[in-house]
Formats: structure tokens, C-alpha cells, sequence
């Protein structure tokens, strides 16, 4: 970065690369204009219509938002998808923190361990419901032999055919799936952790609990607000599992507005997509405020603490 | 120290080892179990799963697989898959690195509004597209055609892949490009003879994840997708999950065939793929 020459061949670089600009940045433009712009406007004007079939779009204005305002089916999905978007992450995060200090403490097969534990994210959500379905089976899956074996056969029931355990027993699922990576990264960054502070908290006599809390924890903070985020979207976007499992069911337990979203839109005969389009509308806004809400509190705290 | 002050301290370490290991136990029979319980069931047959839901496979019925395959159409679904996901990667890897390489080396105007239109949609909920894209994919013509899965796949991956790029691309010394350019190279050739060589590690990640990640969607095939002869791994088995309700032992053995690719990759490539998966949540 030197001072003398810069103007001249700044002048050249900007004269010359404009064509290349173009080329380079020109076929990812088109691409995302053409599947991902135009379908987000395609969206947004459609919520505001009438969308039948085999006749022009009608206007109706917010008919489609006024309508939502009163839909249980809607807000009881909003429940379920924030629920799962607020208990997944906290889960996640707290036991590949625990995960992730054993692999930390050099354990025995910790090779061996970390590939166990980060396998199922990498399963398509159709091969993984389909087989935690088998789990949940009431007479033969696993778990409820599991309780029978234990001697606890009153705890074995249909897990995703009853409305109070259906929800939990889907977050059971996605907690499984995640929790392995969550655990890679954040062994990640406690193994690129400056050696001497753990030293230093070693002859300070630190306690193992104090040392996780007031030292390990703090240092690779960071990462674990990125985490957490990074799990809310995942839920908040929640539909292969929950279409393969149950569908929604029994009695909206498992809704969420993935599902609801899918099911006005090409499912039900109700033949319109303004509404389902009015759907995804709000809930992209909703989404949106929840990652800038999150972001915002996190850097609150951050600037509160230093 | 005296024996009787450390012994107490021995029972102690030795009660925490042991919850450790306890916990340890019970979360990798949690994590691990499952494959090996449809890993087990995918070598019997439904009357042996019937009678004994735990036994070990004996003996081992490989020919399930073999009648999977072909009763099942399940080399149509396992070719599109791999059609469809290999040319999107492709196209992926091409458009995305010259994207990645435009926004690592060059200044222009607009570049941080370009920059953010594309990143943002990171965090979009998919069913803001999904149903326009459902819309314009009739429109186009590219309904239930292959084709269009494949630009539809190449635009969600975009982001991801031009990120993990660009992120490789801005540490390329600037000295090698001007030297380059000396030399007499095209902006072209800079792309295609330097750039990409060199960034070779950050490619082959982004081959990895978007292969994996491809492999395993659902939701837009689900939507894009009706006609049985161009269905998608996922969604063939789903059907398969249809058609053979009650016959566990074979549904297993399809989710096999689902699985093991995935394996593989994984057991091949598992530091790409890793740091392909973490690359976004690192900080």
C-alpha cells in the first residue's frame, strides 16, 4: 500500500474491469432475479389478491390480513413454530457445550464419538422421520420398549399421536439431528482458545465449573450467540420433519407455519394462493424482527458487560 | 499430601468420571442408535422384524436391497437425484466463484447493496418464495421439469456458496494477481488460471456441502415435483413409505440406499464437509 503510484493505476483498474465486473457478477444477478426477487415480489403481490386458477388475480386489498387476524389455525401454528424456535436452540447449545467439553477433555474413542455425534445432521429429513416415527411407534418403537423393559408402562403412549407430546417429541427429533454440529463448532472454538489463559485459570486454582463458566464460556461467546441464532432460523423454517411425521397433527399439536403455509397453498381445495401467500408475508416479518430482536439483545448485553 | 486427605478427592474425580461416562453412554446410544437399529432391520425381512423388533440380522437378506432397487423404481429416483444435484453443484461452483471472485477483487458501485440483497435472503423463511416460485416456475414453463429444479437449487444455494468463497478469495495475496496482469493475462484468465487453482480447498468444501445439502432437500422438489419419473431421492422414498405401509423391513432397507451416499461422503470427505457445515457459525 504504497502512496506514490495508486492514482494512475487506480484509474486503469476502474477503466478496465467494468466489462469484467459484469461478466463475473452478471449470471448470479440473473439467477437470484429470476428464482429468488421475483418470486419474493410474486409473493407479496399475491397477498394482497385473489389467486384462482384459469382466471386474472383479483384485488382485495387486506381482506387476506384482516382474515389472518382472526385465524386460530394461524396463531396456533405461530405458537407452535416460536416454541420450537425457543426451546431447540437453548437444547442444542446446552448439551454440545457439555458434548463438546468431553471431546475438550480428550475421552477415550473421541474420534469415534464425534463421528456418532455428528452423523445424523447430515440425513435428509425424510429418512430421519421416517425412522423417529418407527421410534414413537406405540407397540413397537423404541422408546416405549425402552419404558416397558424399565418397568415404567404407564409412560409408554403413541408419542406423536397425542397432542400433548406430539410438539416435544418433534423437538426430541430436531435436537437429535443438531446438536452433533453445534457441538463441532463450538469444539472448534474452544480448541482455538489461547492456551495461556487456560493456564493461567490452571494455577489460579480454578475449579473445573468456574473455570467453564468464567473463562471458557465468556472466551467463545461469540459463537455460541451465532449458534443460537443460527438454530432459531433453522426452526422458524421448520417443515420437511414435521410434513413426513405428522402432518400437523393430532388436532394442530404440530403445526407450524411451514405446514399451514404448504397445506392452504397446494393442498386444500380452497384453490386460492393470496391467502397462504398473506401467510408467508407476515411471517417473513415476524422472522425478520425475531433475528434483529435477537441480534439487538445480544449486542445490548455485550455492550453492558464491557 | 497425606493419603487420607487424597482419598476423598480420588472419589470424588472418580464419581465425576463416572457421570461423564454415564452421560457420554447415554447420549451416544441416543445419537448412533437409530442407525444402527434401520441399519439392522434394512438386512431383515418384515416377518422377522414382526416377531422381534431388536434381534441381529441373521441371516443377512442382501437381496432386499436388489429387490428395492428394482421393484421400486428406485433407480429413477437415485439418477435424478444424482443428475439433478450434480449439474446444480456445477453450475453452483462456476457462477458462484466468478460472483465470489467479482466481490473479493474489484470495487464497484452498489457492491454493498448487491452484497446485501443476496445475503439477506439467508435468513427469508422459504415459504416467502416458495409459493411465487411455484407461480413463475408454470409461467417459465419449467414445472415439473428437472431443468428448473436445477436453477431453483443453484438460487438457494447461491448465498452460501459465494460466501465461503469470497471469504477464500479475499485472502489471495493481491501481489499474485498484479503479477498476472504483467504477464499479460485476461481478467478472464486471472478468474479461471489463478483464482481458481488457488482456492481449490474453499471449492471443494463448497462442492461437499452444497452436495450434501441438495441431496437431502425436500421442500422445493416437493412443490416443483408431481411426475413420478422425475421425483427426487427424498421424495421417492416418501412415496415408497406410501406404497409399503406396513412392510417395515423394506422401507428400511430403502432408507438404507438413502443413507449410505451420505455416509460415504461423509466418511471420505469429513474435514471438507465439516468446516463446509461450520463455515457460517464460526466467528
Amino acid at each position: 500500500m504504497t502512496n506514490s503510484s495508486p492514482p494512475a493505476k487506480k484509474e486503469k483498474d476502474h477503466a478496465n474491469p467494468l466489462g469484467a465486473i459484469t461478466t463475473f457478477l452478471l449470471p448470479a444477478l440473473l439467477i437470484y432475479a429470476a428464482f429468488t426477487a421475483l418470486p419474493v415480489l410474486r409473493t407479496f403481490y399475491n397477498s394482497t389478491h385473489l389467486i384462482v386458477p384459469n382466471r386474472p388475480a383479483e384485488w382485495v386489498g387486506f381482506t387476506h390480513y384482516v382474515e389472518l387476524w382472526t385465524d386460530r389455525i394461524f396463531w396456533k401454528a405461530v405458537w407452535n413454530t416460536l416454541t420450537w424456535a425457543a426451546v431447540a436452540p437453548i437444547l442444542e447449545v446446552t448439551i454440545a457445550i457439555l458434548l463438546a467439553l468431553c471431546l475438550y477433555a480428550k475421552v477415550p474413542f473421541s474420534r469415534v464419538l464425534r463421528v456418532a455425534w455428528f452423523t445424523p445432521v447430515l440425513m435428509s429429513y425424510v429418512v430421519v422421520g421416517i425412522l423417529w416415527m418407527w421410534i414413537y411407534n406405540y407397540e413397537w418403537g423404541a422408546l416405549n420398549t425402552m419404558l416397558r423393559g424399565l418397568g415404567l408402562e404407564s409412560w409408554a403412549q403413541p408419542w406423536l399421536g397425542h397432542p400433548d407430546t406430539a410438539l416435544a417429541s418433534l423437538i426430541a427429533v430436531t435436537t437429535w439431528m443438531w446438536t452433533g454440529f453445534n457441538m463441532v463448532v463450538i469444539l472448534a472454538a474452544m480448541s482455538s482458545l489461547p492456551s495461556e489463559v487456560l493456564e493461567a485459570a490452571e494455577l489460579d486454582n480454578c475449579g473445573w465449573f468456574s473455570k467453564l463458566w468464567f473463562v471458557i464460556l465468556p472466551l467463545i461467546r461469540p459463537t455460541l450467540l451465532n449458534l443460537i441464532v443460527l438454530s432459531f432460523i433453522g426452526k422458524m423454517k421448520v417443515f420437511d420433519l414435521v410434513w413426513v411425521t405428522t402432518q400437523g397433527n393430532p388436532l394442530w399439536a404440530t403445526e407450524t407455519v411451514s405446514t399451514y403455509v404448504y397445506k392452504r397453498a397446494f393442498q386444500w381445495s380452497t384453490f386460492d394462493l393470496g391467502y397462504p401467500s398473506t401467510i408467508a408475508v407476515v411471517w417473513f416479518f415476524i422472522v425478520l424482527s425475531g433475528v434483529l430482536g435477537l441480534t439487538f439483545l445480544f449486542r445490548q448485553k455485550d455492550k453492558l458487560e464491557y | 499430601m497425606s493419603a487420607a486427605s487424597q482419598s476423598p478427592r480420588i472419589s470424588a474425580s472418580g464419581l465425576r468420571m463416572a457421570a461423564l461416562l454415564l452421560f457420554i453412554v447415554i447420549y451416544t446410544a441416543y445419537s448412533a442408535g437409530p442407525f444402527v437399529w434401520v441399519a439392522s432391520m434394512s438386512l431383515r425381512t418384515t416377518t422377522e422384524i414382526a416377531a422381534n423388533p431388536y434381534a441381529l440380522p441373521w441371516p443377512w437378506h442382501f437381496d432386499k436391497f436388489a429387490s428395492a432397487w428394482l421393484d421400486s423404481n428406485y433407480d429413477t429416483y437415485f439418477f435424478n437425484s444424482v443428475s439433478i444435484v450434480l449439474s446444480a453443484v456445477a453450475l453452483l461452483t462456476i457462477i458462484g466463484g466468478m460472483a465470489a471472485h467479482c466481490f473479493a477483487r474489484y470495487r464497484f458501485r452498489f457492491k454493498g447493496v448487491v452484497y446485501f440483497l443476496i445475503f439477506s435472503t439467508i435468513i427469508f423463511p422459504p415459504q416467502v418464495t416458495v409459493i411465487g416460485l411455484f407461480q413463475i416456475m408454470v409461467d417459465y414453463g419449467l414445472y415439473n421439469s428437472r431443468i428448473g429444479l436445477v436453477l431453483v437449487y443453484v438460487s438457494i444455494q447461491l448465498p452460501v456458496t459465494i460466501y465461503i468463497l469470497e471469504a477464500f478469495f479475499a485472502r489471495i495475496p493481491k501481489d499474485l494477481f498484479e503479477a498476472a496482469r504483467i504477464d499479460g493475462y485476461s481478467e478472464w484468465a486471472i478468474f479461471w488460471k489463478i483464482s481458481l487453482p488457488v482456492a481449490l480447498p474453499a471449492i471443494s468444501t463448497t462442492v461437499i456441502l452444497n452436495t450434501i445439502l441438495l441431496w437431502n432437500e425436500f421442500l422445493y422438489a416437493v412443490v416443483l415435483i408431481t411426475e413420478d419419473d422425475k421425483r427426487t431421492l427424498p421424495l421417492g422414498v416418501l412415496r415408497f413409505l406410501g406404497d409399503q405401509l406396513e412392510d417395515v423391513g423394506m422401507i428400511a432397507t430403502g432408507l438404507m440406499i438413502a443413507i449410505v451416499p451420505v455416509v460415504l461422503i461423509y466418511v471420505f470427505f469429513s474435514e471438507r464437509l465439516i468446516q463446509g457445515m461450520t463455515a457460517g457459525a464460526v466467528k
